[in-house]
């Protein structure tokens, strides 16, 4: 009564909130306590059988039940991440797609004429010192004597040569001088390298303005080949100068390109169409942009019911150096993606009808963890350069034009500007066209990184088209139609239409059903339990509860026995040592206190028929004596009643 | 008797259960069921069994939640596809090819003369508006009743807001021409539209305009040809058509050489007569087992353009289809064109899609459960999308309109639209056909097909003949159709069709059940095995303890019952109880016979003889159903 609250309070503690001990003595008697107790299977076999085989039988048996259910349960947490497909076809009203249409020349040549004339002019000089082409004898004339006022300032920008042979010399065409060339020579056919004899090879050098001895000479098989891309070098760097609304001027506007246009069964007009510029395809017009809010939706399938335009190809105001085919190209694109029209795209027959059969099918898949796609390309180090939804075209044009821009210093005509740069042309960049072709051949080779950073969409809409074409119009309906599509145009009777300068397009849905692609992850959290329990339950009839228990004993309990066996033994050690060996080692001094009467041995945990009723022990009236069982298990070192004073107190209680 | 016997004795059977308290059974059912977790609560000490029993129910609740998960899984009926492509032996696609054009232009001349001669006047007029130009007497010899049932008209929008609608054939032809000729540096602003009316000569019309005249002419002209052409019986329309030994002049399937005879006639209300090549019906169909050009079909065909009518179709060319073989060719939604003078290679893949109906889809087998009725079934052809649509069409059009379109087929007892006898049809085939719900209603009333086959084309062409190649083609091919040394044929008219299976003719998407009842069995078992340990014995032994509460909480209320009556009795008689002894007396003493006796339910136990001792009948004690009464 006299203690101090201090131990008060632990005492009181120790009675409500005990530590309890494992009851085995020892880490043996735990162990088969376990086994006899657990509610795997495997384990009661072990100890219940006799005979020293049945029982290695059975341990092995056990143990191999163990691993294979963690060699199963590895593989089901391996194969977590796996994706089933589903694909689903619904039958709906569909979204229209959006129709972009581009005249395959990008700017009116008639008006393209001040810019270039001069450009022009050096081209056919060029055709005719190579090939001896002409026009026509007055044209050649006068460009032979326009020749030396002008001065060559394409030729000296990009000399155009013509490579003898494999000798490293080549013919100037300007000077017609003979020079040797330097640095390294780039084909862009590769056939050319095997066909080594012909001799008569065109091409242009690139040298870089800083370093004039680091060049490099393109070649190519065809002359066809090589003008046209000298050309188009020289193209781009006259366009990039060109404010864009100029350029806007200078292309086709929606009512010269667009004669008639028929959309389910309703007139549509030019209102229904966006302009959108192209830096290579000028003006290109947008059905059903979105633009202005609505899309626009089909409910009937059929040619009737889509899109029909008449289209105004005017093929004799085409650039001849620049485009060499007639028609138009056409993307049919989502509202949100960008229309690549030098990339994708179906071209347009004229004097045709292109009749375009979609059919429509959306794809997702699963973003990360299941498979290496972006949903938004948020999460992509490239900056988006198009005002349009993420797709790995644009990714990787945004990145070639970013890497331009750090290493060339201005960007590329072709591709949006990123801010705070300008296009390249040689007045500013001198250097940029031998920047430019070192830089695509490195992204091409992809030593650029772009390829590795960019990253597919997962979600796509794609239309599948099937293009068939008929003549347009017939042979006896040619005459009326083109009269009165002459006098839609409002042009005068006496200028009629060709039916060369027209192409007709019907572009619609063959069916409503639209395909639905998608990946589902394969397994949930729940599944993948339940395919655990399975498991568990297949070979050991084991839950989690035999996994907290093998957790308990096996660690917390086996542990804390090992504990206390080492304590006991330290303090043993230490009492021998201060008793200084004359005292002997406590005996299990009274008889009395062995076997079920000490209450210590009172184990509660084995399944007795009272432990079971919870029916209250009968200490009160003790039953006369029983004689000890004949458990060697149960004899019990004289230290362990001793010096477990917890273990003493609860078993008191 | 013995019936009350039998069943006193089932209840005292029945109700032996493994305790008498709710105590006594719980802690029976904890330690002799086989679900993990309530064993250990009996066996650990109290603090732990503390712990475990609430492990016990949160695993019990865990198992409950995600057998909910389950369950609603399985119920979504979501099914998971898979993808087999490959090449085998495939019944080769029914071929229908058609013409452009419906009808021989020489063959129908008569019946569209006055048409073509209107329409010539009409653009005469529009195009070269000056007054002088146009002579009366061309006008007057016009049939302008056939003009005013449907007449186009010019509406000049100069003034955006107030657009004047001109006729054409107006009588006082002073006011167009002065109007033009003053506008005529506007002449873009004129329009041509086609003037619809619900009745002649009612106000009640529409002006279908159009942004190109050429748009405007060819609509009017289909609108005026079909009314006329409604009114033509059909064998004399197949008759107007092309033939098949005109238009097939040569077909080679495989090594098998084949002709017109091989192929089926089927009306088709847009192209005319079209023919269909391995069209399976009644015999069996086709089966290509090789890839490639040379295995497949090779036609050549004749268009013979110069018979085309001029305003009814623009495009010259055939037009082609790939279908199934019991499916109607729906070639304005599916066909293609192949264009005259080439030659059109077509590389076939099959691509089918096989789904499971109802209920992991909402599909149709073979359209029985549809409401729509199948107009298309008189061809003796399937159900497909595109049939119900149209039927749907149809079936609304008769109901509102009171004629069938021209293009669809016809119910029974209904006859085409024609403008004699149906004047207002076109105005209300034209605002049927924009009404987005009369579409809505169609589109939510057909469902499509579970089996969809799509046959994937690859098309190529090529010029054909070639020019070395020619002549002697052209000789040849005229010389077999109409046995004359003349070349009757041209470049215009002749069609090259190759039509065959490529490498990999067949992508076949089939659908499975996703979750089988096997599967949700296996999950929940799973789920109950994992937390708990469980199985279905597990339920039964709960359900089993239920059963055994519910006993108890009977014997419990009849007990408390009978002792609320027993304190009702007491209340009435406030002196003690009657021992045994005192009712004893009481039953020897006739005298003293206590009123509660009818509460001890009892009615059968007789008054024993007097003197006797009591008997020992449990029943008597307080508790007749009390537990302890079995537990002596």
């Amino acid at each position: 009564a006299a203690r101090a609250p201090g131990k008060k309070i632990t005492a009181r503690l120790k009675r409500t909130l005990p530590v309890r001990g494992p009851q085995a003595p020892t880490v043996s008697e735990l162990m088969r306590w376990y086994c006899l107790n657990t509610n795997t299977h495997g384990c009661r076999r072990i100890v219940v059988s006799r005979g020293r085989l049945r029982r290695l039988i059975w341990i092995v048996l056990t143990l191999s039940a163990v691993g294979l259910i963690l060699w199963q349960c590895a593989e089901l947490v391996m194969n977590y991440y796996s994706a089933s497909v589903s694909v689903t076809v619904q039958f709906q009203k569909l979204p229209f797609p959006a129709v972009t249409i581009c005249n395959i020349n990008p700017y009116k040549y008639s008006a393209m004429k001040e810019y270039l004339s001069e450009l022009d002019k050096e081209t056919k000089k060029a055709l005719e010192t190579f090939y001896g082409f002409s026009e026509g004898k007055s044209k050649v004339r006068r460009s032979v004597d326009d020749w030396n006022s002008t001065g060559s300032d394409f030729f000296q920008q990009i000399p155009l040569l013509k490579v003898e042979d494999l000798s490293r010399t080549a013919t100037e065409l300007h000077s017609g001088q003979k020079r040797k060339i330097e640095g390294r020579i780039f084909h862009k056919d590769s056939s050319i390298v095997n066909s080594a004899d012909s001799n008569d090879i065109i091409g242009f050098q690139l040298c870089d303005a800083n370093n004039s001895s680091e060049c490099a000479l393109y070649t190519f098989s065809s002359g066809v080949n090589a003008i046209q891309e000298w050309y188009k070098l020289h193209y781009m760097n006259i366009m990039a100068q060109i404010p864009l609304e100029t350029k806007e001027k200078l292309s086709y506007s929606a009512d010269d390109l667009l004669l008639t246009c028929f959309f389910d069964g309703l007139s549509c007009d030019k209102r229904h169409f966006t302009r959108f510029h192209h830096p290579l395809h000028g003006n290109c017009y947008t059905f059903n942009s979105g633009e202005n809010g609505t899309i626009l939706s089909t409910s009937t399938g059929g040619s009737e019911y889509g899109l029909q335009v008449v289209l105004y190809i005017d093929e004799a105001d085409y650039n001849p150096f620049l485009v060499t085919s007639s028609g138009a190209k056409i993307i049919i694109h989502d509202q949100k993606e960008y229309p690549f029209v030098e990339d994708i795209g179906t071209e347009i027959e004229t004097a045709a009808v292109t009749s375009i059969g979609m059919h429509f099918t959306q794809s997702r898949k699963l973003s990360k963890p299941y498979s290496d796609c972006t949903e938004t390309g948020a999460d992509i180090p490239v900056e988006n350069l198009y005002n349009k939804s993420y797709s790995l075209q644009i990714c990787l044009h945004s990145c070639f034009q970013k890497a331009m821009v750090d290493s060339c210093g201005c960007a590329q005509y072709a591709q949006p500007l990123p801010a705070g740069a300008e296009y390249c042309n040689y007045k500013k960049n001198p250097n940029w066209m031998y920047c430019y072709y070192r830089l695509h051949e490195k992204f091409v080779k992809e030593q650029l990184g772009c390829q590795q950073i960019c990253k597919d969409a997962c979600s796509f809409k794609e239309w599948t088209l099937t293009t068939s074409i008929a003549q347009w119009p017939s042979i006896v309906s040619e005459d009326w139609m083109l009269r009165v599509l002459s006098w839609d145009k409002g042009q005068k009777l006496n200028k009629k239409l060709n039916k060369t300068d027209l192409a007709n397009l019907m572009v619609f849905y063959k069916d409503l059903n639209e395909r639905f692609i998608s990946e589902n992850p394969a397994n949930t959290i729940v599944i993948l339990l339940s395919n655990f329990g399975g498991q568990l339950g297949l070979w050991m009839s084991c839950s989690v509860v035999c996994v907290i228990e093998i957790v308990e004993v096996f660690f917390i309990d086996s542990l804390s026995i090992i504990m206390r066996r080492q304590w006991q033994r330290a303090k043993k050690w230490w009492h021998g040592r201060q008793q200084g060996g004359s005292g002997t080692a406590p005996q299990a001094s009274d008889v009395e206190s062995q076997g079920h009467d000490n209450p210590v041995c009172i184990d509660e945990d084995l399944p007795t028929f009272t432990t079971a009723l919870c029916l209250p022990l009968p200490q009160d009236r003790p039953l006369p004596r029983t004689p000890p069982p004949n458990y060697s298990t149960l004899r019990l070192e004289t230290a362990f009643t001793e010096q477990l004073p917890d273990t003493l107190e609860l078993g008191r209680h | 008797m013995n019936l009350k016997k039998y069943l006193v004795r089932a209840l005292h059977r029945l109700q032996k259960g493994p305790g008498y308290t709710y105590k006594e059974l719980l802690v029976w059912y904890c330690d002799n069921t086989n679900t993990h977790g309530p064993k250990r609560i009996i066996k650990e000490g109290p603090k732990k069994k503390l712990m475990w029993f609430f492990l016990t129910l949160l695993f019990a609740s865990l198992v409950f939640w995600q057998w909910g998960i389950l369950i609603n899984t399985y119920l979504s009926y979501s099914v998971t596809s898979s993808l087999s492509i490959g090449f085998k032996t495939m019944k080769f696609p029914a071929v229908t090819v058609c013409n452009a054009n419906p009808f021989k232009y020489s063959e129908v001349k008569p019946l569209l003369k006055e048409l073509d001669r209107l329409i010539e006047a009409a653009l005469e007029r529009i195009l070269q508006p000056t007054p002088g130009n146009s002579s009366d007497n061309t006008s007057l010899s016009l049939d302008l009743e056939l003009w005013n049932q449907i007449p186009l008209v010019l509406i000049d929008e100069h003034d955006k807001d107030n657009p004047i609608i001109l006729d054409i054939f107006e009588t006082n032809q002073t006011a167009v021409g002065n109007e033009t000729a003053t506008g005529n540096e506007t002449k873009k602003h004129y329009k041509l539209a086609v003037k619809l009316c619900s009745h002649p000569g009612s106000d009640n019309c529409t002006y279908r305009n159009f942004s190109s005249a050429a748009q405007a002419v060819t609509e009017w002209y289909i609108l005026q040809s079909t009314s006329i052409l409604s009114k033509v019986p059909l064998h004399e329309r197949i008759r107007m058509g092309y033939q098949a030994e005109d238009m097939i002049l040569a077909c080679l399937y495989g090594a098998e050489p084949c002709n017109y005879k091989n192929f089926t006639q089927i009306y088709h209300p847009d192209h005319g007569n079209c023919y269909i090549f391995n069209w399976g019906m009644d015999e069996e169909a086709l089966n290509s087992s090789n890839p490639g050009a040379e295995f497949g079909l090779k036609l050549i065909l004749d268009i013979s353009q110069q018979d085309y009518i001029p305003y009814l179709s623009s495009a010259a060319g055939a037009r082609l289809m790939l279908h199934q073989q019991k499916s109607f060719p729906f070639l304005k939604d599916q066909g293609i064109y192949a264009m005259a003078g080439t030659e059109t290679s077509i590389g076939v893949l099959v691509d089918e899609l096989e789904r499971m109906g109802y209920p992991y889809s909402d599909c149709t087998m073979n359209g029985s459960d549809v409401p729509v009725r199948n107009l298309y079934s008189q061809y003796n052809t399937s159900y497909s999308i595109q049939a119900c649509l149209r039927s749907c069409f149809q079936n609304h059009m008769v109901e509102i309109c009171g004629c069938g379109h021209y293009m669809f087929p016809l119910p029974e007892g209904v006859n085409y639209c024609n403008n004699e006898d149906n004047p207002g049809w076109a105005y209300c085939y034209f605002s049927l056909r924009s009404s987005i719900k009369q579409r809505q209603i169609c589109i939510d009333s057909c469902k499509e097909t579970c089996n969809d086959t799509q046959y994937k084309m690859t098309i190529s062409m090529a010029d054909w003949p070639s020019e070395a190649s020619e002549d002697w083609i052209f000789h040849i091919l005229s010389y077999e159709r109409d046995m004359s040394t003349n070349v009757t044929l041209d470049r215009t008219g002749v069609i090259k069709l190759n039509i065959y299976f490529q490498e990999y003719n067949y992508r076949t998407i089939s659908e499975s059940a996703a979750t089988t009842i096997v599967w949700l069995l296996s999950s929940l078992g799973g789920q109950f095995g994992f937390w708990m340990g469980g199985s279905v014995l597990c339920l039964i032994e709960f359900g089993e303890i239920i059963i055994d509460s519910l006993w108890i909480t009977i014997i419990h209320v009849i007990s408390w019952c009978k002792g609320l009556k027993q304190r009702r009795a007491r209340a009435r008689y406030p002196d003690a109880p009657p021992t045994v002894s005192e009712l004893v007396e009481a039953h020897t003493n006739p005298g003293f016979q206590p009123e509660a006796m009818g509460a001890v339910s009892q009615p059968e136990a007789l008054p024993p003889e007097p003197g006797t001792p009591p008997p020992n009948y449990d029943s008597l004690r307080v508790q007749p159903l009390g537990p302890d009464s079995d537990a002596d």
